[in-house]
């Protein structure tokens, strides 16, 4: 397995539960994950723990047969080589799109940087602007520069926090699409979150739904579905 | 085991400063507290007998008065600016801070030499019309007169953080309360003063503790204090160990102040809160009433800054040539370069500490935030005493080095600069990094994952993403240390090295002298200089609209 969460625990300080309570999880490489769950529900929590900007308290986190996490090791976020996507986008506001890119990628030389810059914003079709700010760029575009950030150093994983929440409807059917189809084509192994089932989808190879702080597979969701449908009454349509 | 996983968070320069600032700061404080049960000092008995009985009168009617006095001016006024409108109301927004700008010793020599016998009021009746007043009504060196002093130089406290709170936070309950039918005096008592309890309590306390801090005023209208009778029993009595228990009885006043505020603050730390910012709508005011309003105001305004600044004014044209000279100039330099240092200092300090505490959530992380703040609320006499005896130490521990290095002094360090200044850094630390961790707050923590998370680590993020994203906080955190430095008076007059004078100190030399008017050259300059910052602040305050 590329990526093996065994046993994750995590609680926050101000709480008297585990938010995160065994949670485990394995994925293959290339493989894309989406954990669905209502807002509560810990699914962040995984994401940041993960990439290690939360310190679990119990359990073991390895990607790629590396340890990120367990006892006696903790690897620092900047070391783990995870790229995120985060749900408000989180682009430098004092930074152009390109320079935005090029932050990640510290150690490459000046004509591999503008390389891989022209790249990645290539990949997600926004080459034209790499001149802007962070505010001269509408919705959908700074999330395709975020994404394109994160992508730049090739990161053996990639979450994305809430990728769509910001966006219209329209623009979120149409970005879901294409945001499979960039992933897919770097074969970049990434989880995702998300609350909206026709999000999780639409882009997923697998669905991990959450539900106090553990993990369970598609299936119990189906079953979940049906539960579901069972209990919703049917909407009748208003005579005018 | 949990150890492990969150000990390489921790590893790091960032981590290491802060916990030298921190020993830092808390070894002078710390040093008194023992002191305070150890040491015996011979005249401690006669001090608690005979004087001691006094000094607590005196702060205690002190601090009831001027807390009292400062509370209602402030609080009406922050009302009135906030949700009325009438003449030169934007002006007084920011008018009625500027009595910040004169300290309270250069506001009260200025004072006593309006109303005294020779002074401008007197000298006009005497004159002009051959009226002899009877003294007593125009004496104002006693506590009363300090009271109106205080009051009169301290209130913005109260008026600024007030009318922050009422220009943002209050609007919806307000409004609520005017479409439910009740009047303006009772939304005032029953409404904004409830739900501003928070911003009031916290104003007023730091008027108290600039009142324990203060030791020109008291010691210029007779009226002794802790920090008179420090000074006293240290270079009057030359007993340090008793200089030690007095301040460590002021330390407890000082704690006692502060354990008040959290229990006054209660549970609802900053009170009524809402996330949505929205501005409160002032209602403008009939012709009487806004006459009514706009003469509280200028009353005040006129008081509390006007009146004592022309008066510094004239004296200063009284006494300019006589004043400009060499020795001037080096006095502005001497001001100048402590405060530059010492904020300078502040700054990087501040930054430190804010960027630790922010990176962890947890007790270690937030204890030195408290710490800072301590320093701040420990009068400038206690400090001076806590730090000359660590300094006293070190020297007697180096006494041997400085003997290899051919130093001749034995006490080096301890009558060098650099006392002073580390003492300015410990006072005044809370100056800068309460700016400081404001700009951090407002800009969150997002930015600094992402960069992370791009394979950053955290000084290399620091410095490319977090410094530039609070250039704005970490410029005005330097302006208000500055200013505090350049105004600050007890610590400078305890610490200075022997011969050194800055245009404080010189100020309160010259009034203390009865050369009143040779003191305003000097004065005007610190008023100058913190006005121009109020006035900078204010309008950069206001065009911020988040």
């Amino acid at each position: 397995m590329f990526i093996q969460i065994e046993n994750l625990c995590f609680k926050y300080q101000n709480s008297s539960e585990n938010t995160i309570d065994c949670f485990n999880l394995a994925i293959d490489q290339g493989e894309i994950i989406s954990i669905l769950g209502e807002s509560g529900s810990g699914k962040s929590t995984v994401l940041r723990l993960l990439c290690g900007l939360e310190t679990p308290t119990c359990g073991t986190i390895k990607i790629n047969e590396h340890t990120m996490t367990d006892d006696r090791h903790f690897v620092l976020p900047e070391r783990r080589g995870i790229g995120m996507v985060f749900q408000d986008y989180a682009l430098f506001p004092h930074m152009t799109v390109a320079e935005n890119i090029q932050f990640g990628l510290k150690g490459h030389g000046r004509k591999a940087k503008r390389e891989r810059t022209e790249e990645v914003l290539e990949l997600v079709n926004m080459t034209s602007l790499m001149k802007r700010y962070p505010h001269e760029l509408s919705g959908g575009q700074q999330q395709r520069v975020a994404l394109a950030r994160a992508l730049a150093p090739k990161p053996a994983l990639l979450l994305l926090d809430e990728p769509f929440s910001n966006l219209d409807a329209d623009l979120q059917i149409k970005i879901r699409g294409e945001l499979k189809d960039i992933i897919k084509k770097t074969g970049t192994t990434s989880i995702f979150v998300t609350h909206d089932r026709e999000d999780a989808r639409a882009i997923a190879d697998r669905i991990i739904t959450m539900r106090d702080g553990a993990a369970y597979d598609w299936e119990s969701i189906c079953t979940l579905r049906e539960e579901e449908q069972q209990q919703q009454p049917k909407l009748v349509k208003v005579k005018g | 085991m949990k150890l492990f996983r969150k000990l390489p968070g921790y590893m790091n320069a960032w981590t290491l400063l802060t916990m030298i600032i921190v020993v830092l700061i808390l070894l002078p404080n710390i040093t008194i507290l023992i002191s305070f049960f150890t040491e015996e000092a011979e005249n401690w008995a006669h001090i608690q007998e005979f004087i001691l009985p006094n000094l607590i009168k005196n702060t205690s009617l002190l601090i009831i008065f001027t807390g009292f006095l400062a509370i209602m001016i402030g609080t009406s006024l922050a009302w009135l600016v906030s949700a009325y409108d009438f003449p030169f109301k934007n002006f007084f927004k920011w008018g009625l801070i500027l009595p910040l700008a004169i300290p309270p010793y250069i506001a009260g020599y200025t004072y006593n030499g309006i109303l005294n016998y020779t002074g401008v009021i007197q000298k006009t009746l005497r004159n002009t019309w051959g009226i002899e007043v009877n003294q007593k009504y125009f004496d104002i060196l006693n506590l009363p007169g300090a009271v109106f002093i205080f009051t009169l130089f301290l209130f913005p406290y109260v008026f600024m953080i007030t009318r922050g709170f009422l220009q943002n936070q209050s609007a919806s309950l307000v409004e609520n309360a005017r479409l439910l039918g009740r009047g303006p005096l009772s939304i005032f008592f029953r409404v904004v003063l409830p739900i501003s309890r928070g911003a009031i309590v916290g104003g007023g306390s730091l008027v108290l503790l600039e009142v324990l801090n203060d030791y020109g005023v008291v010691q210029y209208f007779g009226v002794p204090t802790f920090s008179t009778a420090i000074f006293q029993t240290w270079f009057g009595m030359g007993d340090l160990n008793a200089a030690i228990k007095l301040s460590a009885t002021l330390m407890f006043i000082v704690f006692f102040i502060l354990v008040l505020e959290k229990f006054l603050r209660g549970r609802k730390k900053y009170s009524y809160t809402t996330t949505k910012v929205r501005p409160l709508k002032p209602i403008k005011l009939t012709k009487r009433k806004a006459w009514t309003a706009f003469s509280y105001c200028a009353i005040i305004f006129a008081l509390g800054f006007l009146i004592p600044f022309i008066q510094l004014i004239a004296w200063m044209f009284l006494t300019f040539e006589k004043m400009m000279s060499s020795t001037f100039i080096e006095l502005v330099w001497n001001s100048l370069f402590v405060s530059l240092v010492g904020a300078a200092m502040i700054t990087v300090f501040a930054v430190i500490i804010a960027n630790f505490a922010r990176m962890h959530q947890s007790f270690i992380s937030k204890a030195p935030a408290r710490v800072t703040i301590l320093g701040y609320s420990i009068p400038g006499a206690v400090i001076a005493v806590g730090i000359s005896t660590v300094f006293i130490e070190i020297d007697n521990l180096l006494f041997n080095f400085y003997e290899m290095a051919g130093l001749d002094a034995s006490l080096f360090i301890s009558t060098s600069l650099f006392m002073l200044i580390s003492a300015y850094v410990i006072r005044f630390l809370a100056v800068g990094f309460n700016s400081i961790e404001a700009g951090f707050d407002k800009v969150g923590n997002k930015f600094t994952e992402a960069s992370r998370m791009l394979g950053l680590n955290v000084t290399k993020t620091f410095f490319k993403v977090d410094l530039l994203m609070i250039k704005g906080p970490l410029i005005s955190g330097f302006i208000l240390a500055f200013i505090e430095i350049i105004k600050e008076l007890p610590l400078t007059l305890i610490l200075r090295p022997f011969n050194f004078d800055t245009l404080s100190t010189k100020a309160y030399q010259y009034a203390s002298d009865e050369q009143i008017h040779e003191a305003s050259l000097a004065s005007i300059i610190i008023v100058v200089v913190s006005a121009i910052a109020i006035y900078i602040f204010h309008k950069v305050l206001e065009k911020e609209p988040r």
